[in-house]
């Protein structure tokens, strides 16, 4: 288990620094899959460990990222210092909102976390002032990081800044996920009742699990403030908790490696697709989702189970 | 093998500017939303760039001249800085275009500033844009250069009392502040100022409330598309019309969907600054052009705005191949004969200065499909939006 954890984490870090050497023109795109898997990452603790269905992940996303940006503007520039006040934006909007929303389950905890978003973007729109309204938060100028690497133009330093805080995070989720804590957050998921009744307070867990998953997505915005120097409105939108939640699916509930793989695949083929055919590139992102939905209900990191069961001449080769 | 490739990436852009000056061949990069629901934004762009290079051949002096169609979207900042990026150092192109929505025009501010792009705005019409960096160039127009002389044509056509209706989001907003200063200094009275949700259709309430006041005219600022077309509808249904509340917009009755507005539209208002009816050979030239490749294209704002900005980089290639500040340089007070109308380049705001014109929804004689007819000129300005 421990060998396996180490070689999959090997191979994320092996294939972060072959992009870099494979892919150099790409780099500003490459930075923004890895804001991305922060997203998706918190999403999995949320969603796939402790079980709450939410649809309003970019909710603490953009508190995170004006948060972050407004502290760069107004107070100190310093990248990490921004981290951190994104962390606890996004948190602090997560205890508030999850207070209530931790009591609901169902659809009418889905639509309420869509509300959450709603009134952060709608906030964001009415305080023109401060956020810039539809025009978005500019004048965004990080500073160096630990004051050494300028974030230059082709983004090196953003690449490797993006990836070393991507693999903090997920370095973070996976103590976290073998926890005595991580544990019980699958047990909340699986079974609240059972856990309920062996003294475990359900309400508490999901609420703490939803913190750190507000504290993490904070953490992607404030990323995302810096890398594009920008904020707009679209952090709190809709689509972006939705895309989140299909790279998620994906690649797989529950399963670290599997938000990292479904975020690397969905934007990927996006990219490509949309490079290739700027006009009709949705037919191939919708094809892809439905074929993963429909042929691998667990996700792409089930796909090995699945094609061995196949190869063995089981019929039901969904795992 | 890898670390060449990197070493080359690196120096590509270090010599950025230096190197590809002395190419043949320019490239440029547009930014635009080609797929969802503002895809008709880049349709429109990438169909008045062919018919400009249909009608000027794609050759400037030695350099050829290309261009590279990248997809935002829609309202995408990350996405917008990213595909800027990957334009300038991959496809290593020597201007950037296109640009709907602010934010993604702003989001490109810090990178062309660093690789001294020009870069030409199609549309996002926020009038700061241009001082975030000294190589934006504006092509379209601004709020404040449309909607203070419609506020200055309204006194003058003896309305006194309006009440302004416009959508709750940053250019509804620009419009309305900048329509309510401009009216009220000439003497005139706001009665209300009225927000309407962006994403409502229903705006029985809100015009009933108009309707309640009784104000000389209504001033109004929608986005494109479905709020358009019902609120034109219930303008006429509510009886606003039959009160003899006129009705002053600017954008309501663009052309791609004017034709679905049908009679109601007739008789409707707008101060804009370009119709396809207007009467000169720049525009005849650039329709003809445009039908003949695209039978169902219909040009609007949105098309002349890209049809415009070409011309604009034609004349920056003409004049210095693809060094950016001499371009910019080159350009800053052009004068030509646009398809809108006699522009010129604003050196401080590097927006164009145009003609603002009345113009009145009328069906067309010879076709008996809708047009907005030119009454006259009303302004020619710059970017008024500028100092304030």
């Amino acid at each position: 288990m421990k060998l396996r954890s180490y070689s999959v984490a090997g191979v994320m870090l092996f294939a972060a620094l072959a992009a870099f050497f494979l892919f150099p023109y790409n780099l500003a795109f490459l930075t923004r899959i890895f804001i991305m898997i922060i997203l998706v990452l918190s999403l999995d603790l949320v969603l796939g460990y402790a079980g709450i269905a939410t649809l309003g992940q970019a909710a603490m996303y953009g508190a995170g990222a004006y948060a972050a940006g407004l502290f760069a503007i107004h107070v100190w520039a310093d990248p990490f210092a921004g981290l951190v006040v994104g962390a606890v934006a996004g948190a602090a909007l997560a205890a508030v909102s999850g207070v209530v929303l931790m009591r609901t389950t169902g659809l009418t905890l889905i639509m309420l976390t869509i509300a959450v978003a709603q009134i952060g973007a709608e906030i964001a729109n009415r305080m023109r002032e401060i956020t810039g309204g539809a025009d978005g938060l500019r004048g965004i100028r990080p500073s160096k990081i630990l004051g050494i690497w300028d974030f230059d133009f082709i983004g090196v330093t953003g690449y490797w800044y993006a990836c070393a805080v991507a693999a903090f995070v997920f370095g973070l989720l996976s103590v976290i996920g073998r926890s005595p804590f991580g544990l019980s957050l699958r047990g909340v998921h699986e079974s609240p009742e059972r856990m309920e009744a062996i003294g475990v307070s359900v309400f508490q867990r999901r609420l703490i699990a939803y913190v750190m998953g507000g504290g993490i997505a904070g953490i992607a915005g404030a990323l995302s403030a810096q890398i594009t120097q920008l904020v707009s409105l679209e952090t709190f939108s809709f689509t972006l908790s939705a895309e989140a939640l299909i790279m998620l699916i994906l690649g797989g509930t529950g399963r670290l490696y599997g938000a990292a793989l479904g975020t690397v695949v969905f934007m990927t083929v996006h990219h490509l697709a949309a490079a290739n055919d700027p006009f009709n590139w949705l037919f191939v992102i919708g094809g892809l989702v439905l074929t993963v939905v429909f042929a691998l209900p667990s996700g792409l990191v089930a796909l090995p189970t699945s094609l061995k069961r196949l190869s063995k001449g089981d019929r039901h080769a969904r795992s | 093998m890898k670390e060449f490739r990197m070493m080359t990436a690196l120096a590509a852009v270090c010599t950025l500017g230096v190197t590809s000056a002395a190419a043949d061949d320019i490239k440029v990069g547009v930014i635009a939303p080609f797929s969802g629901p503002f895809a008709q934004y880049g349709t429109q762009y990438q169909q008045a760039i062919e018919a400009y290079q249909a009608l000027h051949g794609t050759t400037v002096g030695e350099h050829e001249i290309s261009f590279i169609y990248k997809d935002v979207g829609g309202v995408n900042p990350d996405q917008s800085r990213a595909l800027a990026q990957e334009l300038l150092i991959r496809d290593r192109v020597d201007y950037l275009a296109g640009f709907t929505f602010t934010p993604n025009a702003l989001a490109v501010g810090p990178v062309i500033t660093q690789s001294e792009t020009p870069t030409v705005i199609f549309n996002a019409a926020t009038s700061a844009i241009n001082k975030e960096s000294p190589f934006y160039l504006r092509t379209s127009y601004t709020l404040p250069q449309v909607s203070i002389p419609a506020a200055q044509w309204a006194f003058e056509q003896g309305i006194r009392t309006v009440v302004t209706t416009v959508s709750d989001y940053g250019p509804g907003i620009d419009a309305e502040v900048s329509f309510k200063t401009a009216f009220e200094e000439q003497g005139g009275q706001v009665l209300d100022s009225i927000r309407m949700p962006l994403a409502t259709t229903d705006f029985t309430p809100i015009l009933q409330r108009v309707k309640d006041d009784a104000p000389d005219a209504v001033f109004t600022f929608l986005p494109g598309g479905p709020p358009t077309f019902s609120y034109t509808k219930t303008y006429n249904e509510n009886g606003l019309r039959d009160a003899g509340i006129a009705f002053l917009g600017t954008a309501e009755t663009e052309e791609v969907n004017l034709q679905g507005l049908g009679d109601m539209a007739i008789g409707l208002n707008t101060v804009y600054h370009y119709s396809p009816a207007h009467e000169s050979e720049a525009n005849r030239a650039f329709l003809t052009a445009l039908t003949d490749l695209h039978p169902d294209a219909v040009a609007n704002w949105a098309s002349v705005g890209a049809y415009d900005g070409v011309h604009l980089i034609y004349e920056m290639v003409k004049a210095t191949g693809s060094d950016g500040p001499a371009a910019i340089e080159a350009v800053s007070s052009l004068k030509w004969e646009s398809p809108r109308g006699p522009l010129e380049m604003d050196p401080e705001t590097r927006t164009v200065i145009q003609n603002v014109y009345i113009r009145e929804v009328a069906r067309d004689a010879n076709s008996g499909l809708l047009q907005n007819v030119e009454k006259g000129v009303i302004a020619t300005v710059g970017d008024l939006g500028w100092t304030q």
